[in-house]
């Protein structure tokens, strides 16, 4: 008896886009699911935009971080407008300078009268892209160059607020990333061990992770900013408080992928292989670690949030980052004093930095571990 | 490391080695033990053992279809791990005889002495869902033994898996796709390539149609038939499905609760069968003809199957068994030859005229 | 012998991001009182769904579209299509006029309460009576589908009992409230054959005593010979054949009957080849168009099966079939291309 295997082949164009699922690999197939989460697709091009942002900063920023104005210390925020006396063109107002008559306070308004022109890729600060490449031109800014130009005002040094908080998603958006490779490496070397191994080497592993995961995070992140020396130079620092921060946290990986391991060692293929002749390593990184690659992905894009924050908090209160060296959180210092944030609340616009990206990262990861799984509808 | 037959190869020789002058088996299992641990406690603590397989003794021989059947708890899935060693068994010895005629003891053989055996001894899984990768291509994962053991280039490999799809009813184009484009059957068709795509001599085929549907359950059957005549296999049929135990085996191994209450040759077993349990096994399967619903006298067995990690003195079955006697709850019967290829373990045996099912 | 259950026409269809999928296509039968009728099917036939109807739960995305499901009970006449599947209306239905036993007894009895527990809920929700009557009902309804030690076992918990236990506690709990129809959703497919048997009995007994309606869902027609007294084939959501088990095993008319009856390995029979049906089930994405089972059927008549969906056509007052075959239109093809009927 014939031994056929089709059935009636249906129309040419639904045979095309069903062959494409068939031989989709899993990688396509969870990027067809992933673009279905509209949220998280949105948040992969916000961040698409704001790594741009921080790897091109001295180029997108109007000014760099050093450059300031002496007279135009807390400076309030200018708006962009479009058309001036009927003609059109980008503009912002320029500031006048008034005195208070009872406190003799100086301080900045906008004044409507004076305009400041702005374009695109004008001529401004010149700077070291990368620290190779000597430049000068600026996406954005005012056309005549050493004109204040505050979108999100200045700060008590008369420096452009904008212009650090480009800079500072440079170093506050890549700890995270050094985090987060620290943390991969940990994590599934400990976990896979643990999971795959079992026995003492299973035992010992866990309670040096639970140990780990019980000491409180805040000590030992004082005890280390007790112990940096003054002397250091920032990007050091900046190395050693990412470490620090991943040291602390790859534990949950390292469960993560133990509890992978442990589930999937019982799974029909996984024997199946085994019955097939394949020693331990191959069984690992053939047959196991691409079931989870995408869990790992999502739960590490779900965990740069906290990195981020903890290096904005860390730098918040004097324990990270430190001037020169510019974050998110190094300006946010600023902003600790009531005083400051009551009578210049535009300080506090790097905070919307970090807001936007973290939740683009929550979104993202929310997306991705939907898509992880692209085998259950 | 010599070359290994692949399916594109000659079949092999089935003529026994000369030596000989009675039919050697090809396995045979003597005094099989699996036990169990039984943790309780906080601290985990060994309080017993589970005797999943309890001293099972029997032989599989070139070229036929040896079933085991029997329902859950009795082993019959354990003993198919044990013989392709995913388990390794407590007790006993899984003697194996290779093609050049010595014997090995499946049972004590050091991981890298097993190597060579994977090729020979394969595994047919049940479940078409999950017992394929589901990251990998079909092409990966029937090529995946042949890769692991070496020596075959990219495009004999091919070549092999090509060959084998076509045996198995699938088109070779197909290879390249991933499991979630077949369906249940067509999986199915997919683990059998990969069991069979070196050539093996024995083949567990563990369950192989149980989650198919019905209509596409006698296609594989068929196409396990006439792979077996092909390339000259020898099944280990595990099933609880009696009717197909019926259509496909030689031979029938019954087991309940780790130890084998009875072997027989298919026809005897089902028309003659010489142990209670057989009897009330038989008589539980639905007769598929309305006409005949209420003509046979049913044995009602009382109770549930029971607990391997807690049995029954002497015969296990006597809780549920009719024709208990005393002698049975103290004695475990012994496994006794009653006729050609026919051995029972049952105090009573002898004495006892059982029902078969009638051919309808 | 009224029927408790008429089902009329009813569709059943779920929108996907892949397609429409009829899951249910105009299927038509009764389920008389004290009667047995077995819904038999391979996977994507649409009987489990089928079933589900009839108690509104069928799983999003699908729904009802058409047809009627009209139960018979206390004199009154309700229609179930008509009912807001998350209603006050339907609640009152289900478990103490329709109720449901599942295939998987290990995971359709909650792991948190107690076996007693849960017997008791169905009784209180549909009863006014004391918990504590509830709580003795519960005991006797073990005691009926014959739990030993009945009193102690009304305390556990569901992972102590085995599967076979677990299914008689699930008819007890079916049964708390006395429904005229019993809908048994592969109920022994997951049981061992011996403890099957056991089960096939209870069931059977009981109807015996309270004249239940059963509609029994199962693809093993070793089961339907036994339990059938009617027979619903279905096929990708059409009933292909609808009859009495004696007609469908005995005089089956449909091809696809006809070719399920010879492909299924027998216990009592000699061995030889099985026929199997070539090809596979089609996905319900790319339904065939006319017969859906023109591409595996033997009698396949070109022209007339892949074009137009067959009519049912009755052999006698209750035997149905939907096939080309016995219409003018297939008959005349088949003269045509010069084959025989």
């Amino acid at each position: 008896m014939a031994l056929t295997s089709s059935q009636t082949p249906p129309s040419k164009q639904a045979t095309e886009s069903a062959v494409s699922l068939e031989v989709a690999g899993q990688w396509r197939l969870m990027w067809w699911k992933f673009k279905r989460h509209r949220l998280a697709f949105v948040s992969l091009i916000v961040l698409i935009i704001f790594y741009l942002i921080a790897i091109f900063c001295e180029f997108v920023a109007p000014t760099t971080t050093s450059k300031f104005w002496r007279d135009y210390v807390y400076a309030p925020p200018q708006t962009i407008k479009f058309v001036h006396d009927g003609q059109f063109g980008l503009y912002v107002n320029g500031y006048k300078f008034e005195r208070d008559p009872r406190t003799f306070e100086k301080t900045w308004t906008i004044d409507n009268e004076t305009i400041i022109p702005i374009g695109l890729f004008v001529k401004g600060e010149p700077y070291k892209l990368w620290g190779l490449f000597r430049g000068d031109r600026h996406l954005f800014g005012p056309t005549e160059a050493g004109q204040p130009f505050f979108l999100w005002g200045s700060d008590k040094n008369g420096r452009d607020i904008l212009s650090r908080s480009i800079y500072s998603s440079r170093i506050s958006l890549t700890i995270g990333l050094v985090g987060v490779l620290f943390t991969l490496v940990l994590g599934i070397l400990f976990g896979g061990l643990s999971g795959l191994l079992g026995g003492w080497v299973d035992t010992s592993v866990q309670r040096l992770v639970e140990i780990l995961m019980s000491i409180p995070a805040l000590p030992i992140y004082m005890a280390f900013g007790a112990m940096v020396p003054i002397d250091w130079p920032p990007t050091r620092i900046y190395f050693m408080t990412s470490l620090i921060i991943s040291l602390l946290g790859w534990t949950w990986l390292a469960r993560v992928v133990r509890s992978k391991f442990l589930s999937l060692r019982e799974e029909d293929f996984v024997l199946a292989a085994r019955l097939d002749g394949c020693g331990p390593m191959r069984l690992i990184f053939k047959h196991m670690l691409p079931s989870f690659y995408s869990h790992i992905i999502a739960s590490l894009t779900l965990s740069i949030p906290s990195m981020i924050l903890s290096e904005t908090a860390l730098s918040f209160i004097g324990l990270g980052l430190r001037e020169p060296v510019v974050s998110w959180g190094v300006q946010l210092k600023d902003a600790q004093k009531i005083t400051n944030l009551a009578n210049y609340p535009w300080i506090l616009f790097p905070a919307l930095s970090i807001v936007i990206v973290v939740l683009a990262f929550n979104f993202l990861g929310d997306g991705l571990r939907d898509a992880a799984d692209p085998y259950t509808l | 490391m010599s070359n290994l037959p692949l399916s594109t190869s000659a079949p092999r020789l089935t003529v026994p080695p000369p030596n000989t002058d009675e039919k050697t088996p090809l396995l045979e299992l003597k005094n099989l033990e699996m036990r169990f641990p039984v943790k309780r406690g906080i601290l985990s603590r060994v309080v017993g053992y589970t005797k999943a397989v309890n001293d099972v003794s029997f032989e599989v021989y070139q070229g036929e279809t040896l079933g085991l059947v029997g329902e859950s708890g009795c082993g019959k899935t354990t003993i198919g791990r044990c013989i392709v060693r995913a388990y390794t068994p407590t007790g006993g010895s899984i003697l194996y005889r290779t093609e050049q005629g010595t014997q090995l003891d499946l049972a004590t053989l050091e991981p890298n002495e097993l190597r060579d055996i994977r090729t020979d001894i394969r595994m047919i899984f049940q479940d078409p869902y999950s017992s394929l990768n589901p990251r990998m291509t079909v092409y990966e994962i029937i090529s995946e033994v042949l890769r692991v053991q070496g020596g075959h280039s990219e495009a004999k490999m091919k070549e092999a898996v090509q060959t084998m799809l076509n045996k198995v009813g699938l088109r070779p184009e197909y290879m390249h796709r991933y499991p979630h484009a077949f369906s249940g059957g067509e999986r199915q068709r997919i683990v059998i390539a990969r069991a069979l795509i070196t050539n093996p001599r024995l083949v567990v085929a563990d369950e192989s149609v149980a989650a198919l549907d019905v209509s596409v359950r006698s296609q594989i059957l068929n196409l396990m038939e006439t792979l077996q005549r092909e390339l000259q296999l020898t099944y280990l049929f595990i099933s609880h499905d009696l009717s197909v135990i019926r259509h496909s085996c030689d031979r029938v191994v019954v087991m309940y609760v780790g130890r084998i209450v009875e072997t027989a040759e298919t026809d005897d077993l089902f028309k003659t069968p010489k142990h209670p349990y057989t009897e009330a096994l038989l008589s539980a399967v639905p007769i598929d003809n309305p006409r005949q619903r209420n003509s046979k006298e049913r044995i009602r067995l009382k109770g549930e199957v029971a607990d391997p990690s807690n049995p029954p003195t002497g015969c296990f079955f006597h809780p549920r068994c009719q024709y208990a006697t005393d002698i049975c709850k103290t004695t475990t019967p012994p496994l006794e030859t009653l006729a050609t290829g026919h051995t029972v373990a049952c105090h009573h045996a002898k004495e006892l005229s059982l029902q078969g099912v009638t051919t309808h | 012998m009224h029927s408790v259950i008429d089902i009329k026409d009813l569709n059943v269809h779920f929108e996907t991001r892949q397609g429409l999928v009829r899951a249910v296509n105009g299927v038509t039968f009764s389920i008389p009182a004290g009667k047995t009728v077995c819904l038999v099917g391979e996977s994507g036939s649409g009987k489990s769904i089928t079933a589900r109807a009839l108690l509104q739960i069928v799983p999003k995305p699908g729904k009802i579209t058409s047809g009627e499901i009209v139960l018979h009970h206390d004199g009154k006449t309700t229609n179930i299509t008509k009912l807001e599947p998350r209603g006050s209306e339907i609640r009152k239905i289900r478990g103490s006029e329709i109720a449901m036993i599942f295939q998987e007894p290990m995971t359709s009895l909650s792991p948190l309460y107690t076996v007693g527990n849960q017997i008791s809920e169905a009784i209180l929700l549909h009863n006014k009576v004391s918990k504590k009557e509830a709580r003795d009902r519960a005991i006797e309804l073990l005691k009926r589908v014959g739990i030993p030690r009945a009193e102690q076992r009304v305390d556990e918990y569901p992972f102590r009992l085995s599967g076979g236990m677990r299914q008689r506690v699930m008819i007890a709990m079916a049964l708390s409230c006395n429904p005229k129809a019993l809908i048994a959703d592969e109920p022994t497919t997951a049981l061992d054959v011996t403890t099957q048997s056991q089960i096939l009995d209870l069931m059977r007994e009981l109807q015996e005593e309270r004249g239940m309606a059963i509609l029994f869902i199962t693809h093993d027609l070793g089961v339907v010979a036994e339990m059938a007294d009617d027979v619903a084939v279905m096929y990708l959501g059409n009933t292909a054949e609808f009859g009495s088990v004696d007609d469908i095993f005995n005089n089956p008319k449909h091809p696809y009957t006809q070719a399920l009856l010879s492909s299924i390995p027998k216990v009592g029979a000699e061995r030889g080849d099985l026929v199997s049906i070539k090809g596979m089930v089609p996905s319900p994405y790319r339904r065939p168009s006319g017969c859906p089972f023109h591409t595996r059927c033997a009698e396949f008549i070109e022209g007339v099966c892949d074009t137009v969906e067959p009519a049912a056509i009755s052999f006698s007052d209750d035997h149905v079939a939907r096939c080309h075959l016995y219409n003018n239109a297939g008959q005349v093809a088949n003269k045509e291309q010069g084959r025989h009927v």
